[in-house]
């Protein structure tokens, strides 16, 4: 299986393919309208010297825009996630649940909460499939 | 006296009439605390624990804590506490609102009432002036009604009701802090009527002190901030505490069709949070001193279910009123939330009764003979609008299902008793155990029966709280698994109990910081306890009140689970998984220092510095 460098071009192209891929969220998402965007904020000990700003674009079972962008095109986003680069990872490898995560303060969330709740099963789903690349991470390398 | 305590209490004997205030000595009070807490020590050290909770001699105790009325966010709260005539143990409910600052205001931390009026009466407590008035033109009136012609009376007065569900003995009996907040659990209501008091009246303007006003000042503040910056805190003003229906749903929480179905998403977005703020939400509304706002106010504009604009349903009676008996009409919990709250009756236990008589009239068992005609066809909220104020008034078919489930299943025998989903007689609230084990564990040693507020296991467990300065935490809890549950149960108990003495609201609990909660507390008080002390008050809590428990029957035979929650459901996420209560209570009861009979060995009693109890129990 192919692997990719977490936070890079490849990794949200892979992401955005397995995303497309999925029947089951094209059924689930059919209500969902808006972009997402994460901000990984810098931990130069774990080999993130400066903040990272991943887009993702998705319209009512589709996926758009998936760029690495600067800071104004992330905060642009309809809503605007971010975390540390220790608990980005966690997310990613199902070991905490980001719904858990973001109630805790671990994840914060600019944007309208209730639509994020009323279309938790999207927002799920979508990091189910993120959950499923294999990716290298920076400080494990 | 202590500082944060307004410095004495209030004794009312209803039989002769007379009010007399009377202190608590500050060496109870720092091992007490305040709240329900202190509402156990003074029931056991001073009334007959065999009386029967509708006597006379059986008190009722109103009872604040030392953070009530001091502006810090969250600390509205106050705790209703008796032996409950719906589960024969102790019965305790809390409630926010703004009642319990007042009665702080008007220069009492509490009010223990004793005896039974010739005649129905108001208690009316003025800036320390007690008295008693005849009620008997306000005797039938309902909540809503009564609040407001108290309230015309005396402009400013915060108010505790009972309506006619309380009058009538309902043993699910509600009371009514004006017209938003109940006291729902345990059917305390029953005893408000049982000693003819139809209303609590109380205003004041007094100051209370504080050991530290410049820190509390500070904490007052970051607490503030830290709800600004609360995920939880923004989704509980954005869509009440039923934003929990969607999520809760998806993760095996949401009990459906009397515990008996696994999922039905088309039935949770129906009752959702987000639903509701689209559709009858008029206004967020908050208890005293609160930022969060979590309180829904709405109106059912037209329609069957026409509704004034007032208080709007929880995430509790979204599920008693929705997923629990298969109603997908929100409107309709919203007319049946209206109704209960009129007539003073705890949405749980009364939706929980229905549903059940819903799953016997499918069965057979109930027919329209029985019924008085009720067609209880799963989701027929005609019908059920019909029965609530029958069981209100104890009409027909309703005075069967005043009494309460277990009572009305045992009536009628046979498979009817496994119908009922209930612990030591209180039906569970709506976090199904089989989703998530720690919270069956949490009901199965809860000392009211089936309860989620007598400590913090909802946050803790699914999430929405993690606090590993208090006591060693995973990251993430899985939730149909019983292994580390015992541990986590037995510190978020410890924790979770603080709320009811402190008398703060879980919500902001769950929200703030513990530092914050235990500084702030400091400086209120001057206590200068640390976690370890804190965590001490709560075990001390659960123990006296597990004592006192033990003293009116209570053992280790009644900490189960019904049949219902130990039947895996086909489908959700809970499917196929049961707690193992076995496992559950063998590591628990370690931890709690409880022998085989589920009594608190000696050896623990005198830890915890219950020397009295001890007494009681083994002597």
């Amino acid at each position: 299986m192919v692997k990719y460098n977490a936070m890079t071009q490849e990794w949200l192209d892979a992401w955005k393919q397995k995303i497309a891929n999925s029947k089951e969220y094209r059924e689930i998402a059919k209500n969902w309208e808006g972009s997402v965007s994460m901000i990984v904020n810098p931990d130069p000990e774990k080999g993130i010297p400066e903040p990272i700003y991943l887009f993702t674009d998705y319209w009512h079972g589709d996926v758009r825009d998936f760029l690495i962008c600067d800071k104004a095109k992330a905060e642009s986003a309809n809503f605007v996630m971010s975390a540390d680069f220790a608990r980005w990872k966690q997310v990613a490898k199902k070991e905490v649940d980001s719904t858990k995560a973001l109630m805790q303060g671990k994840l914060k969330l600019k944007g309208d909460l209730t639509y994020v709740v009323r279309n938790i099963k999207t927002v799920n789903k979508v990091i189910d499939l993120l959950c499923e690349i294999e990716t290298i991470w920076p400080d494990e390398a | 006296m202590a500082n944060g305590y307004a410095g004495r209490f209030l004794h009312v004997d209803l039989t002769n009439g007379r009010c007399s205030p009377f202190t608590v000595e500050d060496a109870l009070l720092r091992k007490f605390i305040g709240g329900s807490s202190l509402g156990a020590k003074l029931f056991l050290d001073g009334y007959r624990l065999d009386a029967d909770p509708l006597a006379p001699e059986s008190p009722l105790m109103v009872m604040t804590g030392p953070m009530v009325g001091s502006g810090f966010p969250g600390t509205s709260r106050f705790a209703v506490c008796a032996k409950s005539p719906l589960t024969g143990i102790w019965g305790e409910s809390a409630c926010g609102g703004n009642f319990g600052p007042e009665l702080k205001r008007a220069g009492y931390d509490g009010i223990v009432i004793t005896g039974r009026a010739e005649k129905p009466v108001v208690l009316s407590i003025v800036e320390g002036e007690a008295k008693l008035t005849d009620a008997s033109g306000l005797w039938g009136k309902d909540v809503y009604e009564t609040a407001d012609l108290l309230k015309e009376a005396d402009k400013g007065a915060k108010t505790l009701v009972i309506g006619p569900a309380g009058e009538n003995l309902v043993r699910f009996a509600a009371i009514g802090n004006d017209k938003g907040h109940f006291v729902g659990r345990t059917g305390l209501g029953a005893v408000v009527g049982a000693k003819r008091l139809k209303a609590i009246s109380v205003r004041g303007s007094g100051k209370l002190t504080r050991a530290d006003e410049t820190r509390f000042r500070e904490l007052q503040k970051a607490a503030i901030e830290e709800i600004k910056d609360s995920a939880l805190a923004g989704s509980l003003h954005a869509m009440g505490s039923d934003a929990n229906m969607d999520i809760g749903m998806i993760n095996g929480d949401v009990p459906v069709k009397n515990w008996s179905v696994g999922e039905d998403f088309e039935l949770s977005s129906a009752l959702s949070g987000p639903t509701l703020s689209e559709t009858y939400l008029t206004r967020a509304h908050a208890c005293a001193n609160c930022p969060v706002a979590c309180k829904r106010v709405v109106k059912v504009p037209d329609g069957p279910f026409q509704t004034e604009e007032g208080p709007g349903p929880e995430y509790e009676t979204c599920g008693t009123f929705g997923t629990m008996i298969m109603n997908r009409n929100l409107a309709g919990v919203i007319k049946a939330n209206e109704l209960c709250n009129r007539l003073g009756m705890d949405t749980i236990s009364c939706g929980a009764a229905i549903a059940w008589a819903m799953e016997l009239f499918e069965k057979g068992t109930l027919t329209l003979k029985e019924t008085d005609d009720l067609d209880l066809s799963w989701g027929n909220m005609e019908s059920v609008l019909a029965l609530l104020p029958r069981i209100a008034r104890r009409e027909g078919f309703g005075d069967l299902l005043a009494q309460g489930s277990l009572a009305a299943a045992r009536k009628i025998g046979g498979d009817a008793v496994d119908a009922v989903v209930h612990v030591k007689g209180l039906d569970l609230p709506m976090h199904d155990p089989r989703g998530f084990h720690g919270m069956g564990l949490a009901y199965m040693m809860s000392n009211r029966g089936a309860c989620h507020l007598q400590h913090a296991v909802l946050a803790t467990e699914q999430g929405m709280a993690s606090w590993p300065q208090l006591f060693p935490m995973k990251d993430d809890y899985k939730g149909t698994t019983s292994e580390g549950k015992a541990e986590l149960v037995f510190h978020s108990e410890n924790y979770g109990i603080l709320g009811n003495s402190l008398s703060i609201c879980h919500y902001l609990t769950d929200c703030l910081k513990p530092e914050t909660i235990r500084d702030a507390f400091n400086a209120i008080t001057g206590f200068g306890l640390d976690f370890d002390g804190l965590m001490a008050c709560g075990a001390r809590d659960w123990t006296l009140k597990r004592g006192i428990n033990n003293l009116l029957g209570v053992t280790e035979k009644d900490d189960v689970l019904p049949k219902r929650i130990m039947t895996p459901l086909k489908e959700g996420a809970g499917a196929g998984s049961v707690p193992d209560v076995e496992k559950l209570k063998r590591e628990y009861y370690a931890l709690r220092g409880l022998d085989k009979r589920g009594f608190p060995r000696e050896e623990k009693l005198r830890e915890l510095g219950l020397d009295d109890l001890r007494e009681r129990l083994y002597r």
